[in-house]
């Protein structure tokens, strides 16, 4: 009887549960499994947006196609150098913010906010905010440097567009970086920090031997997270270097992402859009795998072995 | 007079004014660091007070002879349509971030207080999973069934996205409710609440700074998102971060640079005061998951 009892009461709130959670699950099923798999039948096919009647599919021909296409590589290797600019840079600066935010003076709450604003601006307003600066006749950058080397006329946003928006994005990300860092630092525990001081190390050897590697987790999650969304980059980049809604950005910023969004949407391949976006996907999947890998070289974890 | 003091008067002021150098030392970074950050602001603002004519001059005008504060009003000009769009991306973002919180912490709070249904931990691993997944992904391919079911150029896809929740606002309210205590959900069992009552009317009204943490970057979210709208509205009804980023042109299709960095100004500032209000919840919100909202 009171079995029976548990038993009934274990099904309701199964049933509960998935009725709380359906709202989620339906829309996971339709508008997150469904466009996936769509996008993924897509790219079998030679879809241009208006040959729904005379669609055939193609196998993997698109997929082919793209190793092969010389513009892909070039995207694939414009992602790489962008990745490997930003994300150290990201990470090196974000965390050195939050050891300088981290500093125990009065007030450092009103240093703390004005370090974080640039990260509330969202990317029309940073790209604007950066374009003034950048710009290669008018901009203040080129001003400031036309007084030591007279004649500068750097093209931050056209030919050495990689370092322009490199410096926006950065600047961009320091907030949100700082903050997790921030969060991280002030985990660890003080007692740890000053028993290494006691024992006679200067202040760069706790950074470098106490407080780096308990940071290790967190540096691994920015740097995983960092990793995934430097891939996928093209808001920034696309709105930097074009002007209105014409143009695209220059080859030196080409970035992988951007040739997807112009093969789709600016020339209409929808076929072909979808099976670089599906080469993205695993490309992402598979360097997140590699850094998962290395995981238990650097980082540290309190339970040994578990990680 | 340094003669006069005794030995261990004079060690105490040395590490003292020691003490002084190194805070005063501290200062000056902290203020360096900030001055470095803020310039791109700095110029913005300078900028926005500008004739293009000033901005355009070579060599560089640091400050405006005159400031144009004529660009702020000239930005409300019926001609660019500026206040119908900020009033639209309000209605946009209120609508998303509404519908987001309240399915997220449905469902946040069903994987926080069910954790005896079986299959909730794997059903929460597909929400971890998620949290990585680059939205871009799914963005793309839904436009195509958007646009073959005719609900692009319209709301309806925010809508649906709203009622679906969001993988990270879940994350975020399944930590927040997991802290309450089991007490709670008895005695309101007790009492006679049914599942959603005890939901609605015990733990929601405790949830306060989650949904104002969640409410605030859903609304962030819409109000500074660029691609999404761009590709799923029309002119005529696309968000305020469309709008501003090419609307501000002469008759002759010339991109007006001063007025565009008011237009940036005004378009910006809504977030940096939503930003001072809700600091408090934004910056919870981000380390909670621990994830940049990006």
């Amino acid at each position: 009887m009171l079995e029976k009892k548990t038993l009934r009461r274990s099904h309701r709130r199964r049933g509960t549960f998935f009725l709380f959670i359906s709202p989620w699950l339906v829309g996971f099923v339709l508008l997150t499994i469904f466009p996936l798999a769509f996008g993924f039948v897509i790219s079998l096919t030679n879809y241009d947006g208006l040959n729904l009647f005379n669609l055939h599919f193609t196998g993997f021909k698109n997929y082919l196609t793209a190793i092969q296409d010389p513009n892909v590589q070039h995207t694939f290797n414009r992602t790489l150098i962008w990745t490997a600019l930003n994300l150290p840079t990201w990470l090196i600066l974000s965390l050195l913010l939050a050891v300088i935010a981290n500093q125990k003076v009065k007030g450092i709450g009103v240093f703390r906010t004005l370090f974080y604003l640039p990260s509330v601006i969202p990317a029309v307003g940073l790209v604007w905010t950066w374009k003034i600066l950048l710009e290669k006749n008018f901009g203040l950058l080129n001003a400031m440097l036309d007084i030591f080397r007279p004649g500068t006329a750097v093209g931050w946003l056209t030919d050495q567009a990689m370092y322009g928006v490199t410096a926006m994005a950065v600047w961009n990300g320091l907030g949100a970086g700082m903050i997790i860092f921030l969060a991280g630092l002030q985990g660890i525990p003080d007692e740890l920090v000053d028993a290494a001081k006691v024992d006679g190390a200067n202040s760069f050897r706790v950074f470098w031997n106490v407080v780096l590697p308990m940071l290790s987790p967190v540096i691994f999650f920015q740097l995983v997270l960092g990793l995934i969304s430097a891939f996928q980059q093209l808001t920034i980049p696309w709105l930097a270097t074009t002007s209105g809604s014409i143009g695209v950005p220059p080859r030196g910023i080409y970035l992988y992402m951007i040739n997807v969004y112009q093969q789709i949407f600016g020339v209409g391949r929808f076929g072909y859009g979808m099976a670089l976006l599906w080469i993205l996907i695993f490309i992402i999947i598979v360097l997140t795998l590699l850094v998962f890998r290395t995981q238990r070289y650097w980082v540290y974890s309190e339970t040994e072995g578990e990680g | 007079m340094k003669t006069m003091m005794s030995m261990q008067s004079s060690q105490v002021k040395k590490t003292e004014s020691l003490n002084y150098l190194k805070r005063f030392l501290t200062y000056a970074l902290l203020i360096l660091i900030s001055f470095i950050l803020m310039i791109p602001i700095i110029w913005l603002l300078i900028t926005s007070l500008k004739q293009d004519i000033e901005y355009l001059s070579f060599p560089i005008t640091f400050l405006p002879a005159t400031p144009q504060w004529g660009n702020f009003t000239q930005v409300f000009a019926p001609v660019y349509y500026f206040l119908k769009h900020a009033g639209m991306t309000v209605f946009l973002a209120t609508v998303f971030a509404t519908l987001t919180v309240f399915s997220s912490a449905l469902c946040g709070y069903a994987f926080a207080r069910y954790r005896d249904v079986k299959a909730n931990p794997s059903l929460f691993g597909i929400i971890v999973a998620m949290l990585i997944v680059p939205s871009i992904v799914t963005m793309i391919p839904s436009f195509m069934i958007f646009a073959k079911v005719h609900l692009t150029g319209t709301y309806w896809p925010w809508v649906l996205w709203g009622l679906a929740g969001s993988p990270y606002h879940i994350f975020l309210f399944r930590q927040f409710f997991i802290t309450f205590p089991k007490e709670l959900e008895d005695a309101a069992e007790v009492d006679g609440c049914t599942p959603f009552g005890t939901f609605g009317r015990i733990f929601l009204p405790n949830a306060k700074a989650a949904i104002a943490t969640s409410f605030i970057l859903n609304f962030l979210w819409v109000w500074g998102d660029w691609l999404t709208p761009r590709i799923y509205l029309r002119a005529d009804n696309t968000t305020l971060g469309v709008l501003v980023n090419t609307v501000f042109t002469n008759p002759q299709g010339q991109l007006l640079t001063t007025l565009t960095m008011a237009g940036i100004v005004i378009y910006t500032l809504p977030v940096v005061i939503i930003f001072f209000i809700g600091q408090r919840y934004i910056l919870k919100g981000i380390v909670t998951s621990g994830l940049a909202g990006r």
